[in-house]
């Protein structure tokens, strides 16, 4: 029984960097019907960040999170308004490929930058945590899923309350008419790539904290991200929260099925995702469009 | 059977399809539509549709914006699948066959927004009718295309047949929808609204097309709007609204019918077309 | 424009020729380094490094030309090919290494295993369109892969696990000309299979699907079948390059069998050289092949970039193609064989056109 609870911590807590990964891939997906393959490859951007600020200035990682969503949001920015803006009407296909290239010259920049070393970000305070009997609670993992539903809670509200994001939800439910009505398409997609890439940061800040990482370790992010907002349901954040939960407690599972190891988790995800996507494209949560 | 309240010309088929009452060969029905219902979410697109088709009539299902008559092709057509009720074609349901095998029964129809393989020439979207949906078995791609020319001349394509759809104009790509359709040599043909967005002159020739296509032994069953296409081509009209039937007749009797006219026309419009229809000749019965 | 249409003569001819030039050196000049050529002191016209890269490039036409037939002539973007080429390796490698089946018939179930599994996924998968049915069979591809690493049997990794899997060395005289034979003949097939696929019954139906679902099935057109039986011949030519790939290679792990970055790249090379076209995947794939073989330094010919060390050469290599890929997706849409195929000219006004074409 304990070993159950733990495992539903451990799975909500993991879950955390999981929304924090899906939301920014889900906003761009729905709004944009971009899938960004890229997304992996800013995600460790932002934990190049915390890392670089961590162990250069000894800033505590999570201060670092709002520089890694401000410094992420002008990449988007510019990368939408400069490069994936123009093949915004191509056939999907297209979008896949330049996010592919996109992907590739960002990893090997970070290489030529930082090398292939692995870096790790270790403040004070990693590795306690609140203990309850046999269930350990890491502070680190904890503030993440803090820091993870707060970024979503801002997400939702800049889409829901704010006028840009008013703007970014008209041109999720009908491009053509958005721009009819005076919105700034070029302007109000990249806003939307920017804020993308923003939550992409913040989740390669939280990343940072928990695991070491390469330039090469964004790929399995991206992938997870597919599958979270699949889970979820494309169109909500609120949908993505409950898939990167979800994700989170199918990991958690998954690996402690006895002789599978950690070895099976990918398989496992995307053997949901598929099942998901099959028998109720909708996902969990979502509504048909 | 809801609603049938005008007096059946002597040609319709019989009030009840049950009972094999006294009906010629000829008015056999062909297709039968017991209760059609189609739902989407909670809301009854279709409801409850009974009317049947004989061999080598021109029937019209006219109906206001959203009564359902685009679904009821859905759902003949099996591009939708049914929620209720049975369609039979030559006496077997058809109900739940998939799109391409109730194609290769001899059911051909068009599109109301019309789609064309736009990487193709006319000529090769005939073909694609031609190679797939025939009845009379299948064709090899050398017959197939013989048989897209022979099409393309029938409906007035012969000149275009070369060129890229996105050459043809909207008029032609209409031609060329039913072209296609014709060219699975198809015993019925379920037309929708190939007249729609075209002008007078354009919807005579179309007219010429429907008429030289119902010659060649098809019967067909096509959506409206135009009212002057469904009182000169059709000897009956079945008029959809809110999914169900609200009166199915010779479209004279049907046009003049209160609910119907309440329910769609609009009086004054009603007035002018059978005033219109009363100085235009009769002869539109047989072609 | 008679002047244009001139000059695109002209430069189809140039291309026809150059190309058929450089295939025929391809294809003959490995012959000099048979035995019997050497005794006749014919000169030695291509080296064993040669061979190898030969024979990456056949194979990725293969892969490029098979991807061809589900991605280009269908519409169904998939982008999980690679693991019909793994599933294609580990069939022909596990015959030879555990069950010490002789090549040439292990070969065979390479693309029948691959195309029953495509079969298989292919029924749900093929029920979902665009981005989920790519996103669908990306993940098919990836948790393949995971599988066949991980799977144990009795304690020990069933398909030899993340140490790999070694076959034995097939021995035969001239092995590297032997395998880069036996990899065109597979490019010559898919080539063939494509070029019969476009003019046959099959091949309209599929295009009908590619272009309207809808309308081709109103029109007869048994679409699950004809995606499913599409998506199979794809795989089964895959799998036969991974097959003659586990044998040429002798040693098989999920590194060189599952790679998801094949799945892009046979992709790329299909839109730069054309999709839905019989030679145009193929082109995509030698050109592309070719620039990443020189990018990465081990073509015989090859350049200094300048300001980078040797040591981050590989990495300034991996960012240029990052590059030019963004530059390809960008500016020719249509893919190189609309210049090379005489329709249209390289200029200004066409990449301008282009990028008008497509964006915001």
């Amino acid at each position: 029984m304990a070993n159950f609870v733990q495992l539903v911590i451990l799975g909500l807590l993991a879950g955390g960097v999981y929304v924090a990964v899906g939301v920014g891939f889900g906003l761009v997906w729905g709004v944009l019907n971009i899938v960004n393959l890229a997304h992996g490859a800013l995600v460790i951007v932002g934990g190049y960040l915390t890392w670089q600020l961590f162990a250069a200035f000894h800033l505590d990682p999570f201060l670092t999170l709002p520089v890694d969503a401000v410094a992420l949001f002008v990449l988007g920015y510019a990368l939408q308004r400069g490069v994936i803006n123009r093949i915004i009407r191509a056939p999907l296909l297209f979008t896949f490929l330049l996010t592919f290239g996109i992907n590739l010259v960002i990893i090997n920049i970070l290489l030529l930058i930082f090398g292939s070393d692995f870096r790790s970000v270790t403040p004070t305070y990693s590795g306690q945590g609140f203990e309850f009997g046999s269930v350990v609670i890491p502070y680190v993992s904890l503030t993440s899923l803090g820091a993870a539903l707060l970024l979503a809670a801002a997400l939702a509200f800049i889409l829901n309350r704010t006028r840009i994001g008013l703007a970014i939800n008209a041109i999720a439910a009908d491009r053509d008419a958005a721009q009819l009505v005076g919105i700034d398409l070029r302007h109000a997609y990249a806003v939307t790539f920017g804020l993308g890439a923003a939550c992409a940061g913040v989740a390669g800040g939280l990343i940072a904290m928990t695991q070491a990482i390469t330039p090469t370790a964004g790929e399995p992010y991206t992938l997870q991200a597919f599958v979270v907002v699949i889970l979820g349901g494309l169109g909500r954040v609120s949908a993505t929260v409950v898939g990167g939960l979800a994700f989170g407690l199918v990991e958690a599972f998954g690996q402690s099925i006895p002789g599978s190891g950690s070895v099976f988790a990918n398989a496992i995800a995307f053997g949901l995702m598929v099942l998901v996507l099959v028998t109720r494209p909708q996902g969990l949560m979502g509504r048909l469009r | 059977m809801s609603a049938a309240p005008s007096p059946h010309p002597p040609a319709a088929p019989g009030t009840s399809p049950a009972s094999g009452e006294v009906k010629s060969a000829a008015a056999a029905p062909q297709l039968e539509l017991r209760g059609v219902t189609k739902r989407f979410g909670g809301v009854a697109a279709v409801d409850g549709v009974t009317f049947e088709v004989a061999k080598g009539e021109i029937v019209g299902i006219i109906g206001p914006n959203g009564a359902g008559k685009t679904t009821l092709l859905n759902c003949i057509s099996g591009v939708n699948r049914l929620d209720g009720g049975d369609i039979r074609w030559q006496g077997a349901s058809i109900a739940g066959m998939a799109p391409h095998r109730i194609a290769k029964l001899g059911i051909g129809r068009t599109f109301q927004i019309v789609r064309p393989f736009g990487s193709m020439t006319v000529r090769e979207n005939a073909a694609i009718g031609a190679l797939f949906g025939s009845a009379e078995g299948r064709r090899g791609v050398a017959g197939a295309f013989e048989l897209a020319d022979e099409v393309l001349e029938l409906v007035g394509l012969s000149a275009k047949a070369r060129h890229p759809v996105s050459a043809l104009t909207i008029p032609d790509r209409k031609r060329l929808e039913v072209a296609r359709a014709v060219a699975t040599r198809p015993h019925l043909l379920l037309l929708d609204e190939v007249m729609a967005g075209l002008n007078n002159v354009e919807i005579d020739e179309a007219l010429e097309m429907v008429r030289a296509v119902h010659a060649t032994g098809v019967t067909v069953l096509l959506i409206e709007h135009v009212m002057r296409v469904i009182v000169g081509i059709c000897r009956r009209a079945v008029v959809l609204d809110f999914g169900q039937v609200l009166a199915q007749g010779e479209p004279d009797v049907v046009l003049r019918d209160e609910r119907v006219i309440q329910a769609y026309l609009g009086e004054r419009y009603a007035k002018r077309l059978l005033a219109e229809r009363g100085q235009g000749g009769t002869s539109d019965r047989k072609s | 424009m008679i002047a244009t249409l001139d000059s695109n003569r002209r430069w189809r001819r140039i291309f026809l020729i150059v190309g058929g030039v450089v295939a025929a050196y391809a294809l003959l000049a490995p012959l000099t380094s048979l035995d019997a050529a050497v005794s006749a002191n014919v000169p030695l016209l291509a080296d064993r490094l040669w061979f190898r890269i030969a024979t990456i490039i056949a194979m990725f036409v293969v892969m490029a030309t098979a991807w061809n037939i589900i991605g280009g002539i269908t519409g169904y973007a998939a982008f999980g090919n690679v693991a019909f080429f793994g599933i294609g390796a580990y069939t022909t490698g596990m015959l030879i290494a555990k069950a010490k089946w002789p090549f040439l018939l292990a070969l065979p179930l390479a693309p029948v295993l691959s195309a029953a599994f495509a079969a298989l996924v292919g029924l749900p998968l093929l029920r979902l369109r665009g981005h989920y049915f790519a996103v669908a069979s990306l993940g098919v591809g990836v948790a393949v892969g995971e599988l066949v690493q991980n799977i144990d049997y009795g304690g020990q990794p069933l398909f030899g696990g993340a140490s790999g899997l070694f076959l034995p060395i097939y021995s035969i005289d001239n092995r590297g000309l032997y395998f880069f034979y036996l990899m065109v003949a597979a490019a010559a097939v898919s080539i063939a299979v494509t070029w019969w696929v476009l003019r046959s019954r099959f091949g309209y139906g599929l295009i009908a699907i590619r272009e309207n679902e809808e309308a081709a099935a109103v029109l007869g057109v048994n679409t699950t079948a004809y995606k499913v039986a599409a998506f199979a011949l794809a795989a089964a030519l895959t799998g036969l390059a991974g097959g003659i790939f586990s044998q040429w290679n002798v040693f098989i792990n999920q590194d060189n069998t599952f790679p998801i970055e094949y799945n892009v790249q046979m992709i790329l090379m299909a839109l730069l050289g054309g999709t839905g076209t019989v030679f145009g995947p193929a082109t995509g794939a030698i050109l592309l092949q070719l620039l990443i073989q020189f990018l990465g330094g081990t073509l015989p010919i090859s350049f200094d970039i300048p300001f980078v060390s040797e040591a981050a050469r590989p990495i300034v290599a991996q960012v240029i193609l990052g590059l030019l890929l963004v530059g390809v997706v960008i500016f020719v849409p249509r893919g190189v064989i609309d210049f090379f195929g005489g329709r249209t000219r390289l200029s200004l006004s066409y990449l301008r056109r282009s990028l008008r074409e497509t964006s915001l």
